[in-house]
């Protein structure tokens, strides 16, 4: 328990560290949302800075910050200038739509990476092995983005599959079985994008690992006793390289949300990307800043179930903890 | 008289024979398609006695621990027999080997890293049992796993540990009492006592002559420390790249190497190599 607290101190730590240097380098960057206004011959000067002391923008540095932490104490995370309206009423459902996405990309991606890492192990040097390896070496030599169009051609072309949006104009009207079907089909392109990206990291993360383990002594002890190959797998290899590969987990779940904000975009998937987008060409500080927060509270969450994880799945790590 | 002579027909058919083994290794080049074939042992021939310990000595590279492999199946050799109570493993299926595999065992030199570090020393003895479906019930099981902790000369409450818990030797003796759990009749030790201080090597080896005495266990004692060959083993076989050199008792094999001018043990291959360079052809 205290090994928990602990971790969750230093996750707010990180994520104070994170939030002062987002302000000071949005800050340091040229250009504001109120630039914009200055161009437009309908707004005078005097209303842009009323404006400006509106929303607290002509005060310092510092003090924009505290106010900014108090409206976060409030679920608040400043106001966004564009949208007029709280951060947090604009980031939740959005943010809700992206852990969606990323949660069953994530899922499909060890679904698939698992096996393929292990089978390709398995057959270390055989033609498996260097298929699987020629297969991911594609995948990752292609652009997120050109995956993207891709698989958005794909259902252009076909018609299987929608080609943006979370749900059709009609779904909300059809049972909820139509209304599972038809949030599946709008899920699948977008998730499949996401799942592809990340595939071939870990397949190859999996493999290195189980190779590892493979060569191990007590691996060939359990094979000299002539141990069947499911029961080496999954009672000896698997476990042992479980260390490696739950590190991983919580990168990836890090490393696919921030994929995830580029293929909303390309995929039109109306979750923090889009938004994102938007406001950083708006210059909406406080929604750029509650996003580059909310990625840096997911990677940090997803590194603390992975320690988690490996406290309780190595006991070598159980004893030399307190 | 008709069992008399049965038992003089067993006592002279040895518990394993190995006749003509040869394991070569076949090496592709980076962006090319030659392939270099290395020999990590040619042509060797042996045999193991019930109850008999056979040391298998020579210097880093000369084959021994892949011969060892070889013997529990983790290899394939490119030929040869590898002949157990007269019949050949090489030719036989993976159900027909399953006798073979409960009685031979092979001991590595790092216990560290031959016992599986998440499980506790009562489920590394059990492993055995399930993967070959003996020992009786859970229960029988308990009290076999009890018995070979006793026999090893470990402690009861050392079940629930894991391996990372105990020291060299006391690991080495777990790695021992797994393979007693499934009555075995051969083990094979690779190095076996090379990892561990003086005082626990000779705990260990009397272990293992204790454990031959009551169980009538053939050894095939694989090390370099020639003292611990001439204490354990009837016989020794010396390698030297690739090959056995010389074959008799413990003092004659020793002597004649001296008288021959190459110190105890021949030297270890000139290129440095861990397969000798001479073993070493061009083509397949």
């Amino acid at each position: 328990m205290a090994r928990v607290a602990r971790r969750i101190v230093h996750g707010l730590l990180l994520l104070a560290g994170v939030s002062v240097f987002a302000f000071a380098l949005l800050s340091a960057a040229p250009g504001n949302f109120f630039d914009e206004l200055r161009l437009n011959p309908q707004v005078s000067p005097e209303t842009v800075a009323a404006l400006k002391i509106q929303y607290g923008m002509d005060r310092p540095l510092p003090v924009r910050y505290l106010r900014w932490v108090a409206s976060v104490a409030r679920g608040q995370f400043g106001y966004s200038l564009s949208y007029h309206c709280t951060v947090g009423s604009l980031l939740w459902l959005r943010a809700r739509n992206t852990l969606l996405l990323t949660g069953f990309a994530t899922l499909l991606a060890w679904m698939v990476a698992l096996p393929w890492g292990v089978l390709e192990a398995l057959h270390r040097g055989g033609w498996v092995d260097r298929m699987g390896g020629a297969v991911t070496a594609v995948l990752l030599a292609i652009p997120d983005v050109l995956l993207g169009l891709l698989l958005l051609l794909f259902a252009a072309r076909t018609g299987w599959f929608p080609t943006g949006g979370m749900a059709s104009v009609d779904a909300a009207s059809a049972a909820f079985l139509g209304r599972l079907q038809d949030a599946a089909l709008h899920l699948f392109l977008p998730v499949v994008a996401l799942a592809l990206g990340t595939i071939p990291i870990l397949v190859r993360h999996v493999r290195s690992a189980m190779v590892g383990v493979l060569d191990s002594p007590f691996v060939e002890a359990a094979r000299g006793h002539g141990i069947p190959k499911w029961r080496l797998i999954y009672r000896h290899a698997l476990p042992a390289a479980t260390n490696s590969l739950i590190s991983q987990l919580g990168f990836s779940i890090g490393a696919l949300l921030s994929m995830s904000l580029l293929m909303e975009v390309v995929l039109s998937w109306p979750g923090l990307g889009p938004l994102v987008l938007e406001a950083i060409l708006a210059r909406d500080v406080y929604v750029v800043i509650a996003a580059v927060m909310l990625s840096s509270v997911f990677l940090v969450i997803g590194n603390l179930v992975a320690d988690l994880l490996l406290y309780w799945s190595d006991p070598r790590i159980r004893a030399v903890s307190p | 008289m008709a069992a008399e002579a049965k038992g003089a027909g067993e006592a002279a058919q040895p518990l394993l024979a190995v006749r003509g083994l040869t394991l070569r290794y076949t090496r592709r080049r980076v962006f090319g398609a030659e392939r270099t074939a290395i020999t990590a042992f040619h042509d060797i021939s042996l045999e193991i006695l019930t109850g008999k310990t056979l040391a298998l000595v020579g210097p880093s590279g000369s084959g021994k621990s892949s011969l060892a492999r070889c013997l529990v199946l983790l290899e394939q050799p490119s030929s040869g027999e590898i002949l157990y109570r007269g019949k050949n493993l090489l030719a036989l299926s993976r159900k027909e080997l399953k006798p073979a595999r409960r009685e031979i065992h092979l001991i590595f030199q790092d216990s560290a890293s031959a016992l599986n570090p998440g499980l506790t020393i009562e489920e590394i003895l059990a492993e055995p049992l399930v993967i070959h479906k003996s020992g009786g019930t859970l229960a029988e099981r308990r009290t076999l796993i009890r018995e070979v902790m006793k026999q090893a000369e470990l402690p009861e409450k050392w079940l629930g540990r894991r391996p990372l818990e105990l020291s060299g030797g006391q690991r080495q003796r777990v790695a021992i009492a797994r393979s007693l759990t499934l009555g075995p009749k051969l083990l094979v030790l690779d190095e076996a006592l090379s990892a561990l201080d003086l005082s626990t090597q000779g705990q260990i080896a009397n272990l293992l002559l204790d454990l031959q005495a009551q169980h009538s266990l053939a050894y095939l004692f694989i090390t370099h420390d020639l003292a611990v060959a001439s204490l354990l083993a009837q016989e020794v076989a010396m390698m030297s790249a690739g090959r056995i050199a010389r074959r008799g008792s413990p003092a004659k094999v020793f002597t004649a190497n001296l008288q021959a001018g190459r110190g105890l043990l021949p030297s270890d291959s000139p290129s440095g190599e861990t397969v000798p360079a001479p073993l070493i052809s061009q083509g397949k």
